[in-house]
């Protein structure tokens, strides 16, 4: 398993890559977190989390030059959140810990703190399954990838950013009315 | 610079482009503008939702993968009745693609169910009522009405005087009827070592009883092997394959 390969798979999407990780260092993340708690549901809990966060901040570039290994990176996340749970400050320091900037502790706290979609998040996936191809892509482009509208005109080959700055709005409209048409 | 309308403010929110004064801007229309207000909170529920529905998704699929190795917990998930009939329509072959984003959890007891039925009796025809009933004879009725207790011992007293290696191979099939599927691996595989003239029916049942017994990576191996010759049970093989995978 070569670390940058799996990083730029995640930043494909590609779900394969998550499961090589975790079939890669699951073993040996739970022989190293077993130091701290011997609860193994929260520790495959903290393990699946950590694994996301990875995947969440190599989506979005943030790993692009990882200064540490990815196990490296994917065991202090965990540490992280174990240390969380436990609210213990003490031993921060290892070895094994990276140095988190302030971005990345955002999307770990919020890995750690999901708990999963309410109601009316449930509402707008339900209707967003419904879109078109293409709008499914642009809103997931924009939103859950986070690439700009000008970078989503090179990716897609959009003639320019006008053109997709309309698509998405047309397609926000779609959902909107998609998804308020029910309530009423 | 030039001035952004609502819209373009709010996407430049998202992209993390806004200038000192845009975001002022912003704050301002936020405070003031209901409409703006709204639009922009739409939006970020929308963004909650995605980011929330992705990570439950691949939760998911990290709960239902394999560690190779560790055996200490059983990956056995219970279907749902409509899970069930899911996967038989995916067996019919969609894509490896789409069965990865809408597939079902993987459940081996369910997957051999569908997939298992004993091999029939290609060796030794019997026209009943017209034959010897010699020992082989016997064991083939037994076989072929199903009381497979009984077949198991006489293909085990067959196979003492007589080594026609077909024998174990249906002992193995009995075993596996009988759900002894760990006393059925070593006699499929040495059916196999063999070269027996059933040798990829062979690996086919050796192949579930590896799913039967849960270990997944033997099981994929042994139909890789199928599914890279055209013969028998090679859309099979791919088929639960890509289940598998």
């Amino acid at each position: 398993m070569k670390d940058q390969h799996i990083i730029s798979q995640m930043k494909q999407r590609d779900r394969n890559a998550l499961k090589e990780v975790y079939k890669g260092y699951k073993i040996e993340f739970f022989k190293f977190a077993s130091r701290y708690t011997s609860d193994t549901d929260l520790l495959e809990d903290i393990f699946q989390d950590a694994i996301i966060v990875l995947y969440e901040n190599a989506l979005t570039g943030k790993l692009d030059e990882l200064k540490s290994s990815l196990k490296t990176y994917l065991f202090s996340t965990g540490k992280f959140m174990i240390f969380k749970k436990f609210r213990d400050t003490k031993e921060i320091a290892t070895d094994e810990t990276y140095i988190f900037d302030q971005s990345e502790i955002v999307v770990i706290n919020d890995v750690y703190e999901d708990q999963g979609p309410n109601e009316y998040q449930q509402k707008i996936i339900e209707n967003f399954k419904k879109l078109g191809d293409k709008c499914r892509e642009i809103l997931e482009l924009f939103y859950l990838k986070g690439l700009k509208l000008e970078e989503i005109m090179s990716v897609q080959g959009y003639e320019n950013k006008n053109v997709v700055k309309s698509q998405k709005s047309r397609c926000l409209k779609s959902l909107k009315e998609l998804t308020h048409a029910k309530n009423g | 610079m030039q001035r952004m309308d609502n819209e373009e403010l709010i996407n430049g929110y998202f992209e993390g482009s806004l200038s000192e004064e845009q975001k002022r801007e912003f704050d301002h229309l936020f405070e003031t503008n209901p409409d703006f207000k709204t639009d922009f909170e739409f939006q970020e529920e929308l963004k909650r939702a995605l980011v929330k529905s992705e990570r439950k998704q691949l939760k998911q699929i990290l709960s239902n993968t394999n560690v190779p190795q560790e055996k200490e917990k059983s990956q056995v998930i219970h279907l749902r009745p409509w899970l069930v009939a899911a996967s038989l329509v995916l067996l019919v072959g969609i894509s490896s693609w789409l069965i990865f984003f809408n597939r079902p959890d993987i459940d081996s007891q369910q997957l051999y169910a569908s997939n298992f039925a004993p091999y029939e009796n290609v060796v030794h025809p019997i026209e009943r009522g017209e034959q010897l009933e010699d020992l082989k004879t016997r064991a083939f009725i037994a076989y072929e009405n199903e009381s497979y207790q009984q077949a198991i011992e006489l293909f085990k007293t067959l196979n003492d005087k007589n080594n026609d290696k077909y024998i174990i191979f249906y002992e193995a099939i009995s075993l596996m009827q009988l759900n002894k599927h760990r006393e059925a691996t070593p006699l499929l595989e040495s059916y196999i070592e063999d070269n027996g003239e059933l040798k990829d029916r062979a690996i086919w049942y050796l192949a579930l009883t590896y799913l039967k017994l849960n270990k997944i990576e033997e099981c994929k191996e042994q139909l890789n092997l199928l599914a890279h010759r055209e013969g028998f049970k090679t859309k099979a093989a791919k088929n639960l394959l890509a289940e598998l995978n």
